[in-house]
């Protein structure tokens, strides 16, 4: 799944292991997840969301694009 | 997306998974592990045959067996300075996580040492080398099938039950459940084809070192994968 976490922790100006103590995580998880090689669990992510102060949706792009393209 | 954040994300590209150095440390490391055994070996079978003083044949095969520990070693040395060069400290979870892994490598490394160089590790005893003789299904004195008991029934236990709860994330938790699944599939069509081509008289008898061995190496190697890919 894509996600903007690199971005958000740009922003930030964090590095990986600073996101990851924040996410209480290791820092190749913050890695797997910015690279879309692991999909953090629900917990996870409304733990990166309520971090962030962004919702879900803004950090996290499953590509459902709302049903336009012929998906229900 | 500003500009400082764009310079910042340049910065970041760096960042990557440290699989490969990882990877290569352990290869490396088990290459020391079987040329060390390999040494014994040839060892062994000079003492078999009399012993003495070594030739200058046997004297240049140890010479090369050092200059592959060395080159090991430095590949060990190298790889460990590039995970240090990511120039990140670890999360607390990593250092309990590392000083785990060391810890029982340290032990198994003890152990391993202690069972090369035991009786059961001669050549005399169950097999062509020390590793074979360690992993044969020959008679072990109790002096170490005590102590492998104690820390493979009361400190495993311990240890497995505190990584999991203390040391791994969620991530290398699934890593480890894909690993599972994998294993057990291996594990639930091998096993019992290799039991009915016994019976079948087309294989030799089902080695449950064997089984245990390749379920737990499909396992690692899962969980490597899905951890630091």
């Amino acid at each position: 799944m894509k996600n903007q976490l690199k971005v958000l922790r740009a922003m930030r100006n964090w590095s990986q292991a600073e996101l990851g103590e924040h996410l209480d995580v290791s820092r190749q998880a913050v890695n797997a997840i910015e690279t879309g090689k692991y999909d953090p669990s629900l917990p996870l992510a409304f733990k990166i969301s309520r971090l962030f102060g962004q919702p879900l949706e803004e950090i996290f792009d499953d590509g459902f694009d709302g049903g336009q393209n012929g998906e229900a | 997306m500003t500009d400082s954040t764009e310079a910042r994300m340049a910065k970041l590209e760096d960042e990557a998974s440290n699989g490969r150095s990882i990877l290569w440390m352990v290869m490396a490391g088990l290459g020391i592990v079987m040329t060390l055994g390999a040494i014994a070996g040839f060892m062994g079978e000079h003492q078999s045959n009399g012993g003495g003083a070594l030739s200058s044949v046997a004297l240049a095969v140890l010479v090369g067996f050092g200059a592959i520990i060395a080159g090991l070693s430095y590949a060990i040395w190298r790889n460990a300075k590039k995970l240090k060069s990511n120039g990140e400290p670890m999360t607390k979870r990593e250092r309990l996580n590392r000083n785990i892994i060391l810890g029982l490598s340290l032990l198994g490394g003890v152990m391993g040492v202690v069972l090369s160089t035991s009786s059961i590790g001669t050549t005399a005893h169950n097999g062509p080398g020390p590793l074979s003789a360690i992993f044969s299904s020959g008679p072990i004195p109790l002096t170490i099938v005590l102590p492998f008991v104690i820390v493979w029934a009361v400190i495993m236990p311990v240890v497995a039950w505190f990584w999991h709860t203390r040391a791994i994330d969620e991530q290398e938790a699934s890593a480890y459940r894909d690993g599972g699944y994998y294993a057990a599939y291996v594990f639930l069509i091998f096993a019992p084809l290799w039991w009915v081509l016994w019976r079948g008289g087309f294989v030799p008898q089902p080695d449950g070192v064997a089984i245990y061995l390749t379920f737990s190496m499909i396992w690692s190697a899962v969980w490597f994968w899905k951890k630091y890919r």
